[in-house]
């Protein structure tokens, strides 16, 4: 707390800074009980604040983690010789939703996997930084703070006076720099479901940013293995690189789900052929898997050679006996995820079950061991909110994004999501959390 | 950028009409606000120029349904969540900044719904409206994509100020604008003209006589001047 009054003084301004926002319709949709509402992404003036020298630490360590996870996704789709050597178990390679056979040995434009990685982080009472998940997919969120830190300057630009911060606004030109560098000759375009989807503000504002076509798949089609835009006077204009928000398994009907409504026929094959680029490469989940995830400093130091920098929660896998054991007597106190689900769902905290549900859970573990991992449930800082006009503490995660062009990049800023509910460790917009832009102090 | 699909050449003629149609209402409204006050039930002259049955029950009734109501697909609550609509998947095109006025646009019309002096309260949208297109005038690079906008404009203002039986000077002055920006528009595009209604169009607001006496077979061929002819220049 003491550590974040010095950065307050947009409190006094945060009226103007959310009546910008509101202006500047920073929504994200959500859908309850089958109706699209579109709301208003509640944004706290307190920012989080990192030191210059938390940040170079952080930015070493994100840095290796992405460089190994790169590494790891090329070794997946071509040799394997990290399960060869017996790192990682097969089980948890083939078995994941994620791991897609149909890209075994395709080569994306410069050997890049992940181009956008949103790797979240928590940071624990002591200081110390905690990776809790990686997200290789379709991470979202980096418009949030974008466009706030922009607003914020123009409300409250004492703040910026006062304080030495890093300006993040230079996020389109590294996200349009990483598109070019997977760009296969074209236009850059930026594939969304539609208006409806619950990140479609930061589609089309990313797609204003970096000078990106926003495209749905029916604007879309292959032909001899080119993807092109059909354009309104009948002639196609070629796109070199795909920025798309749309999941993997609904990408190509001809080779995913077949009842894909938002996908391009046969773009996997304009992939494979090396005409065009996909940001994120497809197959990317094998390696965000939340069963993966106990491996990755295990990756690390296989592939780079290198003690990791930043750490994980500590994680068990009931796949192994002697976690399995562990997870079995200390149940009450870890917290227990789901490995097939996102954004905030199948969390369940041991601490919350009653000794029936315990015993329930443990059994269903015991049944399904590949399915669940258990982290302990890290003591994690909390970080001060204005609510209704008073200063409250509520937890608050970091999702740090990660650029990799030619070289990999860290954005010094970040989304940090916080829960507005007291009782809860759950930061999630989609279950009513709120987002800081994320200060990073340049001395 | 240089590529411009269907949906989008679509989404920016509609948001233009849309625009304007708000514009045009609110503007329209304000003069009919005020031909209404210390009168009881004079609203009709504006309801015939839509061809439109009256189920207001009175004065206060017609304008806050033409103004406010969302659900009245004539009133200027209504066009305005449509230009949002369209807006909205045009961002990369039109602008953050652009759509931020429409924004603005619909919270101020939401106020003006709860004030005791509704006209007083709805002046702000026509600054509102003028500054969202000096915005997309600055912000559009693309000649072809502010051009698409301008003619759903054009072509609504046309519309409505016929309807509103506008009188000849302007409606030609109107006319004329529209026909600068058809000249602009490329071949085998949506936006080109069928010359026959087009032809039509030229006669009838070739003369305020003509006009007076062909304003409704004028607001039929506007309303066909985008479809699919046999013969096109």
């Amino acid at each position: 707390m003491k550590q974040h009054t010095q950065f307050t003084k947009a409190v006094g301004n945060a009226r103007e800074i959310n009546e910008l926002l509101r202006r500047y319709g920073v929504k994200f949709g959500i859908y309850k009980n089958g109706v699209f509402n579109e709301q208003f992404f509640p944004f706290d003036p307190i920012p989080r604040v990192i030191s210059a020298e938390d940040f170079k630490r952080m930015e070493k360590g994100l840095v290796q983690r992405v460089n190994a996870l790169n590494e790891f996704l090329f070794d997946i789709y071509h040799d394997k010789k990290i399960v060869r050597d017996g790192i990682i178990p097969e089980d948890f390679i083939y078995i994941s939703s994620g791991y897609l056979a149909e890209f075994e040995g395709i080569d994306p434009k410069n050997k890049v996997y992940s181009h956008i990685s949103g790797i979240d982080l928590v940071q624990a009472e002591d200081g110390e930084w905690y990776i809790l998940e990686d997200n290789l997919r379709i991470p979202s969120g980096a418009s949030y703070p974008l466009i706030a830190r922009d607003l914020t300057r123009i409300a409250a630009p004492q703040a910026f006076e006062e304080n030495a911060v890093v300006d993040n606004r230079g996020y389109a030109k590294l996200l349009t720099e990483t598109m070019e560098y997977a760009n296969c000759g074209g236009v850059r375009a930026i594939l969304t479901p539609g208006r409806y989807n619950a990140a479609y503000f930061e589609h089309s504002y990313l797609a204003e940013h970096t000078g990106s076509v926003l495209v749905q798949n029916d604007e879309l089609f292959v032909e001899d293995n080119i993807l092109y835009h059909r354009t309104y006077s009948g002639g196609k204009t070629r796109i070199g690189v795909l920025y798309r928000r749309i999941a993997d398994e609904y990408l190509d009907p001809l080779t995913f789900l077949p009842q894909s409504l938002i996908g391009i026929p046969n773009l996997m094959e304009a992939y494979r052929s090396g005409n065009v680029g996909i940001i994120n490469a497809p197959g990317n989940g094998v390696a965000d898997d939340k069963g993966i995830y106990y491996f990755v400093p295990k990756m690390i130091k296989y592939y780079l050679s290198e003690e990791p920098i930043l750490k994980n929660a500590p994680t068990y896998l009931p796949f192994y006996e002697e976690d399995m054991k562990y997870v079995m007597e200390h149940l009450d106190t870890l917290v227990i995820k789901d490995v097939a689900e996102a954004g905030g769902y199948g969390v369940v905290f041991g601490r919350d079950l009653t000794k029936e549900k315990l015993e329930e859970f443990c059994r269903t573990i015991i049944a399904e061991p590949r399915r669940f991992i258990a982290q302990e449930v890290i003591d994690f800082l909390d970080l001060p909110i204005l609510d209704n006009g008073e200063t409250v503490m509520r937890k608050a995660d970091l999702r740090a994004f990660v650029l990799s062009g030619e070289k990999t990049k860290v954005w010094a800023s970040g989304l940090t999501r916080f829960s507005r509910n007291p009782d809860s460790f759950v930061v999630n917009s989609s279950q009513g959390g709120g987002f800081k832009d994320t200060w990073v102090l340049s001395r | 950028m240089g590529t411009i699909s269907l949906e989008h050449s679509d989404r920016l003629y509609w948001l233009g009409r849309y625009t304007e149609r708000f514009f045009t209402t609110i503007k329209a409204l304000g003069h009919q606000f005020d031909k209404m006050i210390g009168t009881a039930h004079s609203y009709t002259d504006y309801l015939d120029c839509f061809g439109l049955p009256d189920i207001y029950s009175d004065n206060r009734d017609f304008i806050r349904s033409l103004l406010f109501d969302e659900n009245n697909a004539h009133s200027a609550a209504y066009s305005l969540e449509r230009a949002y609509d369209n807006g909205i998947v045009l961002r990369e095109e039109i602008s953050t900044d652009s759509l931020s006025f429409l924004q603005m646009a619909k919270d101020t019309l939401s106020r003006a719904g709860q004030s005791d002096n509704v006209r007083l309260a709805l002046l702000p949208l026509e600054d509102i409206i003028y500054s969202f297109w000096g915005c997309v005038n600055e912000h559009i690079f693309d000649d072809e994509i502010r051009n698409i906008i301008y003619i759903g404009k054009t072509v609504e203002r046309l519309d409505l100020y016929m309807r509103l039986k506008y009188p000849f000077a302007i409606v030609e002055k109107e006319f004329i604008r529209l026909m600068k920006n058809l000249n602009r528009v490329p071949k085998d595009t949506p936006y080109r003209y069928n010359t026959k209604y087009l032809s039509d169009l030229v006669e009838i607001l070739g003369t305020e006589e003509d006009y007076r006496s062909g304003a409704d077979r004028a607001i039929d061929s506007l309303g066909h001047l985008f479809e699919t002819a046999e013969v096109f220049v």
